[in-house]
């Protein structure tokens, strides 16, 4: 028996057509972005997804019991919860919104709101819950307008962590510093850079050369203006920005960072650890890591207030609760995120992680104000991280247009800098060079 | 006239049910994907957002791109220098372990164990021997042969050349294995009868294991050619997120990545991209089966 014509055509066309079928969904990325925008009805009911990042299990009786509580508040309502792994957790977000998939209440890093902020995928919360705002500590509300957007706000504050100083006391005296005088800003951090490079004798270096670890933050705190006032054009080409590229590249041959820290392919924590770096990461987190990990270090750690330079900036990290554009149940998701975030629930995760409450009634809880006998680093890093996101102005929003791409084409034109490959101007005008092509590009597709 | 086997009668298409699963595989996650690229190479679809039809301007754009000519160098550059490397060092080192000796199956499996490590272990390991604190330059230093570390992974060329020594050291265990089993069918008694005319081991070694292994050394050479043009890991593990300081060390795969990742990824553009560096790998694969075609003739 031999295949007919008409077999074989029908074989073919079948191929052809499920090629052409998944062409479409290739190209066409379905997201929610076009989505009607849900509105509240006054019913809270219904069930509704619920997305938290890596709290698994760690944090499975917390999460548990908030949401065990708000179903008993409100029976009309069920909350399924998933929890993702860190790993890949923006690639699902990315698949899941071109799916229309997006969980009802979704928890949010900082990239991960405004990619989906951006592209029109969260709903407004300040439309749909606006007596909210005064819940919040200043600024904690704010983080989550978008450029453009007016006072909508696409987002719940979640937990914050804000930018703190560590230092080795001991290498700090060391070097001839005095461990009660910190620096304040960038200028006097490389100041202060220099001395322990003179002083080390090589045996130990200030800090980590990673530029991206650095930019745009520095640039911010030195007052170098990122974005033109239409925020369509890139304009850190700036003599301050240049000052920065030339002391970078001065300190990196006087041998003020190691070498290789350059890249990114050494490990703060464990330099860090190992009593080689003077100043170790900025975060709170890293003080309870470096007591359990090592002891001897952690006994000479010293924390202080982030160097905020001209602007009194700190930069944080919060984590915040998106809710789908075009949720069945807007009434509930608004409800249950405002639930997970209120002052007790906040504050109760706060004393199980290091972390800090965005929420005004939680941050204003004694716990936060303790500190101790002023010596453990761990008690004062929570003091002082507190302390620093009620009274500094919190810059957790590095511009939407700093996208990945814009950052890593800065930074290869600084790295070129600072191992002398080309002078401080050029890079910086060819960085931003770069990043105008970039935002070019992105706002023609 | 079919002969009675006793099973139930079989129709021309059930081989084809047979096939069907491994061709739907095949269909899903290969073909699709493949044709999907060539399909997004031609739009400027981005992440989350699908892309209108641009013609050949993802093409236009990366021949004008001095990133993706010094992607293409560095590529190519890696290919001319490791593959002849893998090609004769292995061949070498399978002659040496060929011999029949006691506890040569020691020296096998060592010089087949960094095959087995994970890449990025392979890299870390050598990124803490080629540092500037690292093992070398610690005792280049102490032997007083360098006055400054040298910088292995801090230079654009010299961390393409590390990490070419690292593919060069992680792959000579594995093609060292195809050699050995191709010197296993080189009959003795060419061996033998070249010893008789006075051959030395030299001339045995050009006159009759060369020959006689040359199909595999063509073999080993499109191999390594194509995995040369697909390095990722050791620049990365090496050299960091950037591909080397100012991303001067960035080959072809590794720019794909950076172009095509991220939420503002440029789908398309890398798409094209791909598709150039799959052209390009097409050329040295044929061109490694015209030189074993001429060979066999």
């Amino acid at each position: 028996m031999t295949r007919s014509n008409p077999t074989r055509t029908a074989v073919a066309a079948l191929v052809a057509g499920a090629l052409l079928s998944a062409t479409a969904c290739g190209l066409g990325g379905a997201g929610t972005g076009d989505a009607e925008e849900a509105e509240r009805t006054g019913r809270v009911a219904g069930e509704i997804t619920f997305r938290t990042l890596q709290l698994k299990p760690t944090f499975t009786g917390y999460v548990q019991a908030v949401i065990d509580a708000f179903e008993k508040e409100h029976p009309e309502v069920e909350v399924k919860w998933e929890d993702v792994p860190g790993d890949g957790y923006n690639e699902k977000l990315v698949a899941d919104a071109q799916a229309g998939a997006l969980p009802d209440v979704v928890n949010l890093s900082t990239d991960s709101f405004q990619l989906l902020g951006d592209r029109g995928m969260l709903a407004d919360v300040a439309k749909l819950d606006g007596d909210s705002a005064k819940e919040y500590v200043p600024g904690a509300w704010e983080q989550f307008k978008l450029p453009g957007r007016g006072d909508s706000v696409y987002a719940y504050p979640w937990y914050v962590t804000p930018e703190i100083l560590t230092y080795n006391r001991e290498l700090f005296e060391r070097s001839g510093l005095d461990p009660a005088a910190p620096p304040t800003s960038v200028e006097q951090f490389f100041d202060y850079a220099e001395q322990i490079a003179a002083r080390s004798g090589g045996q130990y270096s200030a800090f980590m050369a990673d530029p991206k670890g650095r930019l745009p933050g520095d640039w911010q705190k030195m007052g170098v203006p990122l974005l033109s006032p239409q925020k369509d054009r890139f304009t850190f080409d700036t003599d301050k920005a240049v000052e920065w590229v030339e002391r970078m590249k001065d300190l990196y041959a006087k041998g003020a960072m190691p070498k290789e820290s350059l890249l990114k392919s050494d490990d703060i924590n464990q330099l860090y650890g190992g009593g080689k770096l003077v100043f170790g990461p900025g975060s709170p987190g890293f003080v309870k890591d470096i007591k359990q990990n090592a002891p001897q270090v952690y006994a000479k750690t010293q924390v202080a207030g982030a160097v905020t330079g001209r602007l009194g900036h700190i930069g944080i990290y919060a984590q915040s609760l998106g809710i789908r554009k075009d949720t069945k149940h807007p009434d509930a998701a608004a409800e249950f995120a405002k639930w997970v975030t209120n002052g007790p629930n906040q504050v109760e995760f706060s004393r199980k992680a290091t972390i800090y409450p965005s929420n005004a009634q939680g941050l204003a809880d004694p716990f936060f104000a303790d500190r101790g006998d002023g010596k453990d680093a761990e008690t004062l890093a929570r003091a002082v991280g507190a302390e620093q996101l009620k009274t500094a102005a919190l810059d957790a929003n590095t511009p939407v247009q700093w996208t990945n791409q814009v950052g890593d084409a800065v930074v290869r034109e600084v790295q070129k800098a600072i191992t002398g490959e080309q002078d401080a101007r050029t890079a910086v005008k060819k960085a931003e060079e770069a990043a105008n092509r970039l935002l070019a590009d992105a706002a023609r597709t | 006239m079919e002969a009675d086997t006793g099973l139930p009668h079989r129709t021309w298409w059930t081989p084809y049910l047979f096939l069907a699963p491994g061709l739907a595989m095949v269909l899903l996650f290969s073909l699709w994907p493949f044709v999907n690229t060539v399909i997004l190479s031609f739009t400027d679809a981005r992440i989350l957002r699908g892309g209108g039809f641009v013609g050949l301007d993802n093409y236009r754009r990366a021949f004008a791109d001095p990133d993706f000519w010094v992607a293409t160098g560095n590529s190519v550059l890696y290919l001319l220098v490791v593959v002849p490397c893998l090609v004769l060092l292995p061949l070498a080192l399978a002659v040496l372990v060929q011999a029949r000796i006691p506890g040569i199956g020691f020296f096998r499996s060592a010089f087949y164990t960094p095959v087995i490590a994970s890449a990025v272990v392979v890299g870390l390991i050598w990124q803490w021997v080629l540092r500037s604190d690292g093992l070398v330059n610690t005792v280049f230093q102490r032997l007083r042969l360098v006055s400054e570390p040298v910088p292995f992974l801090t230079d654009s060329t010299m961390l393409l050349v590390s990490a070419m020594i690292v593919t060069v050291w992680k792959g000579l265990g594995y093609y060292m294995v195809f050699y050995l089993a191709a010197l296993g069918n080189v009959p003795d008694s060419l061996h033998e009868a070249a010893a008789i005319d006075g051959a030395g081991p030299v001339r045995r070694f050009f006159s009759i294991t060369v020959p006689q292994v040359k199909p595999m050394m063509l073999l080993v050479g499109t191999l390594s050619a194509i995995s040369a043009l697909r390095v990722f890991t050791e620049i990365y593990i090496l050299g960091g997120e950037s591909g080397g300081p100012g991303g001067g060390a960035r080959t072809l795969p590794f720019l794909i990545r950076q172009v095509g990742l991220g939420f503002s990824g440029e789908t398309g553009y890398a798409s094209a991209i791909s598709i150039l560096l799959f052209l390009l790998t097409l050329v040295f694969s044929l061109l490694g089966r015209r030189l074993t075609k001429g060979d066999e003739g």
